[in-house]
């Protein structure tokens, strides 16, 4: 299979008051095309840094990350921008979808970010939030949804562009139990339909249900 | 990015009303001194065109309408009747000026004033103004008469055939004028000299002369040799009268250029400071559109967006508030470009006061932003 991610002795250290933190220390990863990775670990074992990294967010202090056989080191601010807006897709903890804008709109957005002329994006934008289960909702402001409504709004936004990676930040940190098991279960069919995932969480009955669990402990993957 | 712009700043609709309200004022004071700066120069220059080929004389010392100045009528015609000056009789004749109603603020003309021109001779005043109502010149032996400036007709609330009272004489107005685009004329009643003198208690004196010269050409002569025959007094020819102008007006136009300045700071500070609490609030939704991949280029169109919104919204009714200013006045309107460049002023000051956080908004981090609680 090909490896949409790849990180070699990757690196992150950060400088606060004059001391050093080694956020990630010599991490080595590669995820398959089609995969569905699971990253675990406690507060501050460098999860959410790793999944920055390969991201395209925020770059190593040392080493390098290949994302979908291209390498990101020495990419221009410019084109790791583009990189995040057409081959990674973003869920966050806090759903972070922009308050002023309806459901479609925020679906619409990421759309008119990865360049899809005018004409189609409100179809594609409705068709995904179909997909989620949303089509009533369309024109709800999310303050207007619940938390498991807001989250799959931000997964039908980060699935928009057809990305290659589909990156999860504690997705269901937020939510109820039930909540977070439907999004589980939603990003599970993704996967299922060949949608590569990565997922940050604490919770290790999440976890089990990817297709693999690295666990993570003071900047490095333990297994 | 416009919709998603009126969108954000309707989200905030109460602060983004009141910078929308200090922008007009800011535009509306700006566009009022423009109109205020326009109308002292079409005055001032509309009055001083009258005295090409003329000389003044008044008092020295004295500003120009001479309302301060006081000469002796003797000394008046003692001038007019010098035959070596080969001056123009018909068209010389010795003025009374009289302020009967203040300016309503410093460096603006008199609300209401009287003029005292001999019978005969009111063709050297009026010029080619013509009367809307009755007649532009006194009949013979005309005594406690007045013709009335177009402003002063509506200040005494009179017209052709009624009386109005000045300094507690009647006096019968015998015709209205057009408007002559002099200001000092337009707010002033004529009125025969010598009624002139005994309604204020001027007998013998009066405020200044006007001579024209027989030659145009020997207008500096008679100056040079009135300045050497009458020390005491002030002699002025067109150009010295251009110059005094230019000096009283500017301090006025120095004044309003200072307002206007303000209006700009004011218009820069408002929105700086709307436009910086809005970066700051929204931090965690600019690193969201960072993180899904808007460019920064994208974040700033944005902002600028809003920025151009705010500068739109509030130019446009405060440069439209400008034409009342302006008919107020009685001066021309704004042409349509002069409007174009008041609504400029408020893009302009948006530009200047949205930069700062335009550029701040720019330099979001995205990584930041998602921490950011």
């Amino acid at each position: 299979m090909t490896p949409i991610v790849e990180a070699h002795d990757l690196w992150k250290v950060y400088r606060m008051d004059g001391t050093s933190v080694e956020a990630l220390r010599g991490v080595n990863l590669m995820v398959e095309d089609g995969e569905f990775v699971a990253l675990v670990g406690p507060s501050g074992s460098g999860k959410s840094t790793l999944l920055h990294l390969i991201g395209a967010m925020d770059t190593p202090t040392r080493g390098e990350v290949w994302l979908n056989g291209r390498s990101l080191t020495g990419m221009s601010d410019a084109e790791r921008t583009c990189l995040r807006c057409r081959e990674v897709g973003f869920v966050f903890q806090t759903f972070n979808l922009l308050p002023t804008l309806n459901v479609l709109e925020n679906v619409e957005i990421a759309l008119r970010l990865g360049g899809v002329p005018a004409s189609q994006r409100r179809k594609r934008a409705a068709e995904l939030l179909e997909r989620v289960g949303l089509a009533e909702r369309m024109k709800h402001l999310p303050r207007q949804l619940s938390g498991g409504e807001r989250q799959r709004v931000a997964i039908a936004r980060a699935l928009a562009n057809q990305p290659a990676l589909l990156l999860a930040d504690e997705p269901t940190g937020n939510l109820d139990t039930t909540t977070g098991e439907s999004i589980i279960a939603l990003l599970q069919q993704f996967h299922g339909q060949g949608q590569t995932i990565v997922l940050v969480t604490h919770n290790p009955e999440i976890a089990k249900q990817a297709d693999r669990v690295l666990r993570m402990k003071d900047g490095q993957i333990q297994s | 990015m416009f919709d998603v712009a009126f969108k954000n700043l309707w989200a905030r609709k109460t602060r983004s009303i009141l910078c929308i309200l200090a922008v007009v004022v800011a535009v509306y004071l700006n566009g009022s001194t423009a109109t205020m700066n326009n109308w002292m120069y079409e005055t001032m220059t509309a009055e001083l065109a009258r005295y090409m080929g003329k000389i003044y004389v008044q008092q020295g010392g004295s500003s120009y309408p001479p309302f301060d100045s006081t000469i002796s009528q003797a000394t008046a015609e003692e001038i007019l009747a010098r035959a070596d000056l080969g001056l123009n009789l018909e068209e010389s004749a010795p003025l009374l000026f009289v302020r009967t109603e203040r300016a309503m603020m410093p460096f603006m003309p008199a609300q209401a004033a009287v003029i005292g021109v001999p019978v005969g001779r009111e063709n050297m005043l009026l010029g080619h103004t013509e009367a809307a109502a009755g007649v532009n010149r006194f009949p013979e032996a005309a005594d406690e008469v007045t013709i009335l400036g177009e402003q002063a007709a509506d200040y005494y609330h009179a017209t052709v055939g009624q009386e109005v009272t000045i300094n507690g004489q009647k006096l019968r107005v015998i015709g209205v004028l057009k408007p002559s685009a002099m200001g000092n004329l337009d707010r002033s009643a004529v009125v025969p000299l010598p009624t002139a003198q005994r309604i204020f208690g001027k007998e013998g004196t009066v405020s200044a002369v006007l001579l024209t010269a027989g030659d145009v050409n020997r207008v500096e002569a008679i100056a040079t040799a009135l300045r050497q025959d009458y020390p005491v007094l002030e002699v002025n020819t067109q150009d010295d009268l251009l110059a005094e102008a230019r000096k009283v007006l500017q301090f006025p136009l120095f004044y309003m250029s200072m307002m206007s300045l303000t209006a700009f700071i004011v218009a820069v500070a408002v929105i700086m400071n709307t436009m910086v609490m809005a970066v700051m609030e929204r931090t965690r939704e600019i690193g969201t559109l960072r993180a899904i991949g808007a460019s920064r280029r994208l974040i700033l169109g944005t902002i600028l967006a809003e920025i151009l919104l705010l500068s739109l919204i509030g130019g446009i009714p405060g440069a439209s508030l400008s034409m009342p200013m302006a008919a107020l006045m009685r001066t021309r309107l704004p042409t349509p470009m002069q409007l174009t460049q008041i609504v400029l002023f408020a893009v302009v000051a948006g530009i200047v006061g949205g930069l700062y956080p335009a550029w701040r908004a720019t330099r979001v981090d995205p990584i930041e932003a998602l921490r950011y609680e």
